[in-house]
């Protein structure tokens, strides 16, 4: 499927810095699922950024500002052709050893009522597929995300992509007995979280997710989890599937904190998500 | 206060001098009586105008203090010195393969001579770092490996120290205190120089400067600042290279290149000795409300443009825990057995070494696997119940968080204290430069824990220094 991206975000930079710094993660990569055909990010600065594959391998620029005023305004446009393998990424040329993906951090700490029941069965090693299927499903019913409630999640998927560069910081607070809220950053640490704890290397993914009947465009997460045989799968907790050809990949790491779209040096807050469209084009 | 009698440098047990202290002997009895005494009081004047002093935290006499300076110098001989430095290279060598190779392939691992998880979950290590590849492929530029001797061939390394190890000024310093009083023991005896450390320093940093910088490239040196208990240091160390003393805010980075704020306009630098921790050179990738360090720097680095030394994430190669692992990490690096072997550690994550600690406590040094500075840690024989009692519920809640180790009967050496010469524990530190090639200064630090009986030698704890004399053949 041939999908057309276009993302505007802005930051109110303010008066009175003498500079100011970005580091972008927003540029999808070849691999076996997508083949960038056309991508382009605008923004001032950006003719002398550097570029650089970061820890994790992913392509990133270290933008630059002297003087900023006003609003900076970051513009993503491109066309990536995509192919549905079922969420089989494999393993990618700059990927990182996958042992390092057991690292917990602060945000992926692990619910011992999700990953408990499944111990046994990773300790067995048997089929590690079906073990992060059963898991996914799981997390889904602990964050109350099924078949009959569509409806409740779509949203909560938009709002991710509102604040996209919040880095992961949603709110984990929790009233006791009711289900915790559901949103496509917060279930995809709760998946790769349990992943860790079962001692398999499991990768935040950011992305895009063009619209479609099922649901809107979104700026959206999942994770990869790492089989020996296969190399990395997508398990896309949000929507309880494995990514197909409506999802665009483009950053991998920790966490949503080291998969943050837009870094910026003085901390701006949040952007302003001007526009978004992912959109299927014709062929 | 151990139950062995300290090995003793200068003096055998029947009261006759090692051979490489016999000038020195020599030289303390033809003093008149009182002369020590009065070295002593012109060496505090020097040290006065050198403007040497070091800030204690949680201090209330004050910030700054000056080190104690004890004027006998210690003396190693050419024989030992090579066994030492021999074994030093080798565990510098092995220990940046070890940093090459956890950042990128993580061999070591894969054949589970260091347990994993020691490693990835360690906070010392910098996932940040991964894939990067620094010039010359060197991670830990400049090291101070902290020995102990225990016997006339017995030597511990005690631990390494890889991320900005402190304390060279007050090696040079020591020795410029002892040119001035003592400058007929020096024609008297050959003693190795220690006064090119600043210039084979330059010459490190300039060896592994990126390949796109000028043929002079321009070196600076990122302090925390005058409040930083080592910014004596940092403002002494660039001045003798001749290199620029930069704070966080007079760096920037533009176009992907680090610049310096100069009157004549940007200048772009091409290496940094960056004396301020991991967690805050950079706030862009590291800690977001550092203050200290300059957004956007770690890409810099990562986009070849800048050579941070020490690099980021050094720490995972001198973590305590990770300090057992050592010797293993020389054989399987280097295929050698390991030159200087380390102290015994007690692991208290195993239940029966655990026990064992657990009774003997009183008998053993415990540290906290991420303390520094003689902080968080327990000396057994010179503990009181109430502090014994307090680490064994440590260790029980915790064993992960720290090592035990025997309370080793450091050497001693002849030091000038009120009731004359009397032998004081000593360790050392050995500084070690790596770039085009490894350099180690001959000597060190030699610091000296000036309590009578006392085995704490950081300057933290009342610990002076001394100067480190290797004789020339």
């Amino acid at each position: 499927m041939k999908i057309s991206i276009r993302h505007q975000l802005s930051f109110a930079v303010g008066h009175g810095n003498a500079h100011a710094v970005q580091h972008i993660l927003l540029t999808p990569l070849d691999g076996p699922t997508q083949k960038v055909l056309r991508w382009s990010i605008e923004l001032d600065g950006m003719d002398r950024a550097a570029r650089i594959f970061d820890a994790f391998g992913n392509s990133a620029q270290l933008v630059s500002q002297i003087r900023p005023q006003g609003d900076l305004v970051v513009t993503v446009e491109g066309i990536v052709e995509t192919v549905d393998r079922h969420g089989v990424v494999g393993r990618l040329p700059r990927d990182p050893m996958p042992a390092l993906f057991r690292r917990t951090t602060p945000l992926t700490q692990s619910d011992l009522a999700i990953h408990e029941p499944l111990r046994d069965g990773a300790r067995k090693g048997g089929n590690r597929i079906e073990l992060l299927h059963r898991l996914m499903g799981r997390i889904g019913e602990a964050y109350g995300i099924g078949a009959d409630d569509e409806e409740a999640h779509e949203p909560a998927a938009q709002t991710q992509a509102q604040s996209q560069s919040s880095g992961g910081e949603q709110s984990q607070e929790q009233d006791a007995g009711v289900k915790p809220e559901a949103d496509a950053t917060t279930v995809t640490h709760a998946f790769i979280g349990a992943c860790r704890a079962l001692e398999i290397p499991a990768r935040f993914i950011t992305g895009y997710l063009a619209e479609s009947e099922d649901g809107p465009a979104a700026f959206h997460a999942w994770a990869e989890a790492y089989d020996d045989g296969l190399g990395w799968i997508g398990f896309d907790s949000m929507l309880g599937i494995c990514p197909t050809d409506r999802h665009v990949r483009v950053a991998s790491g920790l966490d949503a904190l080291s998969c943050t779209p837009v870094r910026t040096v003085p901390d701006l807050g949040t952007p302003q998500a001007h526009g978004l469209s992912v959109e299927a084009v014709a062929q | 206060m151990s139950a062995t009698p300290a090995f003793d440098e200068m003096r055998n047990a029947d009261g006759s001098v090692r051979e490489p202290y016999l000038v020195l002997d020599a030289w303390l009895k033809e003093q008149p009586p009182q002369a020590l005494g009065l070295m002593a009081a012109d060496a505090e004047a020097i040290f006065r105008r050198l403007g040497i002093t070091f800030a204690v935290y949680g201090s209330n006499e004050g910030t700054e203090k000056l080190i104690p300076f004890d004027l006998i110098p210690r003396i190693i001989s050419a024989m030992e010195w090579r066994k030492l430095s021999k074994g030093i290279e080798q565990r510098v060598r092995a220990l940046n393969a070890f940093l090459h190779d956890v950042y990128h392939r993580q061999e070591i691992l894969k054949a589970g001579r260091v347990p994993e998880k020691l490693i990835l979950q360690n906070s010392a290590f910098c996932p940040e770092m991964m894939g990067l590849d620094p010039a010359k492929g060197i991670y830990s530029h400049i090291i101070g490996v902290d020995i102990v001797r225990v016997g006339p061939d017995d030597f511990y390394v005690l631990e390494d120290n890889l991320r900005t190890p402190s304390g060279v000024s007050y090696m040079l310093e020591d020795r410029e205190a002892m040119l001035q009083l003592a400058p007929e023991l020096f024609q008297r005896l050959k003693v190795a120089p220690v006064e090119n450390y600043p210039e084979n320093l330059r010459r490190t940093l300039e060896s592994v400067a990126p390949n796109s910088a000028r043929s002079t490239p321009t070196i600076a040196v990122l302090t925390p600042g005058i409040y930083n208990s080592a910014y004596f240091e940092h403002s002494f160390l660039a001045d003798q290279m001749g290199a620029q003393l930069c704070e966080g805010q007079d760096l920037f980075v533009d176009g992907g290149k680090v610049f310096k704020r100069t009157t004549l306009g940007p200048e772009q630098v091409d290496v940094i000795y960056r004396r301020i921790e991991d967690d805050f050179i950079d706030p862009l990738t590291f800690r977001p409300d550092s203050m200290l360090g300059v957004p956007g720097l770690f890409d810099a680095y990562r986009a070849g443009n800048v050579t941070l030394v020490n690099a980021p994430g050094t720490g995972i190669a001198d973590d305590k825990a990770v300090y057992t692992y050592v010797p293993e990490i020389i054989e399987f690096y280097l295929g050698e057995k390991a030159l200087l072997p380390n102290v015994p550690t007690y692991n208290c994550t195993d239940p029966e070494q655990r026990a064992y600690v657990l009774e003997h406590i009183g008998e053993l040094v415990v540290k906290e696997v991420h303390g520094s500075g003689g902080y968080g840690m327990l000396v057994g024989p010179a503990s009181t119940k109430a502090q014994r009692e307090d680490f064994t519920r440590k260790i029980i809640a915790r064993p992960d968080n720290y090592i035990v180790q025997p309370t080793l009967a450091l050497s001693t050496c002849p030091t000038y204290v009120n009731a004359g010469i009397a032998p004081r524990h000593v360790d050392l530190r050995p500084y070690v430069l790596v770039g085009d090639q490894v350099r180690i200064t001959p000597g060190g630090l030699t610091r000296v824990a000036l309590t009578e009986g006392s085995l704490v030698v950081n300057s933290s704890q009342g610990g002076g220094t001394k100067d480190t004399w290797v004789l020339e053949e």
